[in-house]
């Protein structure tokens, strides 16, 4: 269920529904952020002890994987799963459409991951020690490598996509023949749904990039056992 | 499933645009304050450990002070005891010599009053043989017995050693001096006359006489010369004896 509906267009750019979604979540996670944080004490109240406890949960997850480098990739893998999940979350209010239910949107978040994965990999060892990895333990294995690259940010794309455009397209379809109430369960379906691959999105994610990082970790932690 | 590029690059933009605008005024602050909030409780853990370290210390101090006020308080307990021991055996010497001295006090009191009593008896029994002794010899005297008397008064008087002679005539030569003469019973002429011849003798004169009666001397004269008193009775000597008992004792 491919959404190319165009809103309206921007010079050349043919501004679809999906970005305007995206731009309203974008909106609305931005008052939000700011409506939560623009008083923070040290003593907090409810709604900041709650907005603690979600930035607190997203580190420790990031901090189980990569224990040094939570604070560098909180941002990174703490918006996937806030916009992952609300966007899933979208689909549910009468007219909308999911953002992530479009290939478009996943496939630029998966080709986002694909790229913050080298970024951090890069950014972890250098250029040449990053890229070195590929080698090991041995060069035959380097279009091994480069498939896995390829086909995880592919599947990553797909997964969301499939999952979330077959449930909404389930509900449609539910919607139409049985009647008003039938797709209700459908939908709280569509809840833990939406949570699970925000989830799983954002651990993929999280796995690849510390899967880069850790690498070159480990090959450092081996060369100076051998060292010494 | 076709990829709209248009959407798929600004979509791209989109989340990176959302993860500035998280990071800036999501991530940040809260972590922010999140690491204010540790750090606080780090410097409060900090401070309560320096606190804690240092009421050990404190306690460790006054433990160490408790130990020294124990030792010296042992010392002057030790000290105080000493001096309370040396200052018992002080008093206690003080009063063993004070009780000691009371019963030579007493003792002495005791030894006086026994012989206070001893010579009370003594008094008393020379009294009473003094007493008897006169009441025997005032029956035995008789006329013969006054003359023997004066015989034996003047053998004495011869007997004088010439100093008492001396002593005696000096007396009686002051002017208006007399001799008195006290008998028992009326002395006879005879007797009267060797008594005279004697004194006369030894005074180196004749001195005026004056006789008296009193039945008091049992037997015997007494004869008084001015100061001086001539004893030769039996009353006098039996005071004599019980003075002289009473002296000796």
């Amino acid at each position: 269920m491919e959404s190319a509906v165009v809103v309206f267009h921007l010079g050349p750019l043919a501004i679809t529904a999906t970005v305007v979604t995206t731009w309203g979540i974008m909106l609305l996670l931005g008052l939000a952020a700011w409506f939560a944080t623009r008083r923070l004490s040290l003593d907090p109240g409810p709604l900041q002890t709650l907005v603690e406890g979600i930035v607190s949960a997203m580190d420790n997850a990031i901090r189980g994987m990569l224990p040094q480098r939570s604070q560098m990739l909180l941002p990174f893998i703490g918006t996937l799963w806030i916009y992952v999940l609300v966007a899933n979350l979208t689909g549910l209010i009468p007219g909308l459409s999911s953002p992530t239910a479009s290939l478009s949107v996943t496939a630029g978040l998966a080709l986002l991951v694909f790229l913050s994965v080298h970024w951090y990999g890069v950014r972890s060892e250098g250029f040449v020690g990053y890229l070195r990895h590929y080698l090991r333990p041995s060069p035959i294995l380097l279009p091994f490598h480069l498939i896995s690259e390829v086909s995880r940010t592919v599947a990553l794309a797909v997964r969301l996509f499939g999952n979330v455009m077959s449930l909404e397209l389930a509900a449609l379809l539910v919607l139409l023949v049985a009647g008003l109430l039938v797709p209700v369960p459908l939908l709280m379906l569509h809840v833990i749904e939406a949570v699970v691959q925000a989830y799983i999105f954002g651990v993929l994610a999280l796995v690849y990039i510390s899967g880069a990082m850790q690498s070159q970790q480990t090959v450092s932690d081996s060369n100076e056992e051998g060292g010494t | 499933m076709e990829v709209d590029w248009t959407t798929f690059a600004l979509e791209i933009i989109n989340f990176l645009i959302l993860v500035w605008i998280l990071k800036r005024f999501f991530y940040h602050p809260v972590l922010d304050v999140i690491a204010r909030r540790r750090a606080g409780i780090e410097k409060e853990m900090a401070d309560a450990k320096a606190v804690e370290e240092k009421a050990q210390a404190l306690e460790q101090q006054y433990e160490n002070r408790l130990a020294d006020w124990e030792k010296e308080r042992e010392g002057a307990r030790a000290k105080l005891g000493e001096e309370i021991s040396r200052e018992r055996e002080h008093q206690m010497a003080a009063v063993a010599a004070a009780v000691e001295a009371e019963r030579e006090r007493n003792r002495v009191l005791d030894e006086r009053h026994r012989q206070e009593l001893r010579r009370t008896a003594e008094e008393q029994a020379l009294a009473q043989g003094a007493a008897f002794s006169a009441r025997v010899l005032s029956r035995l005297a008789d006329a013969g017995l006054d003359e023997r008397i004066v015989e034996t008064m003047v053998a004495d008087l011869q007997r004088l050693t010439l100093e008492q002679r001396q002593t005696l005539a000096t007396s009686a030569a002051e002017a208006g001096v007399k001799m008195h003469i006290v008998t028992a019973r009326p002395l006879r002429d005879a007797a009267q006359a060797r008594l005279s011849a004697a004194m006369t003798e030894v005074l180196q004169r004749a001195l005026p006489q004056e006789y008296a009666i009193d039945e008091s001397l049992i037997g015997g004269v007494r004869v008084t010369i001015g100061p001086w008193v001539l004893h030769a009775n039996l009353s006098d000597d039996l005071q004599f004896f019980a003075g002289g008992v009473r002296r000796a004792s």
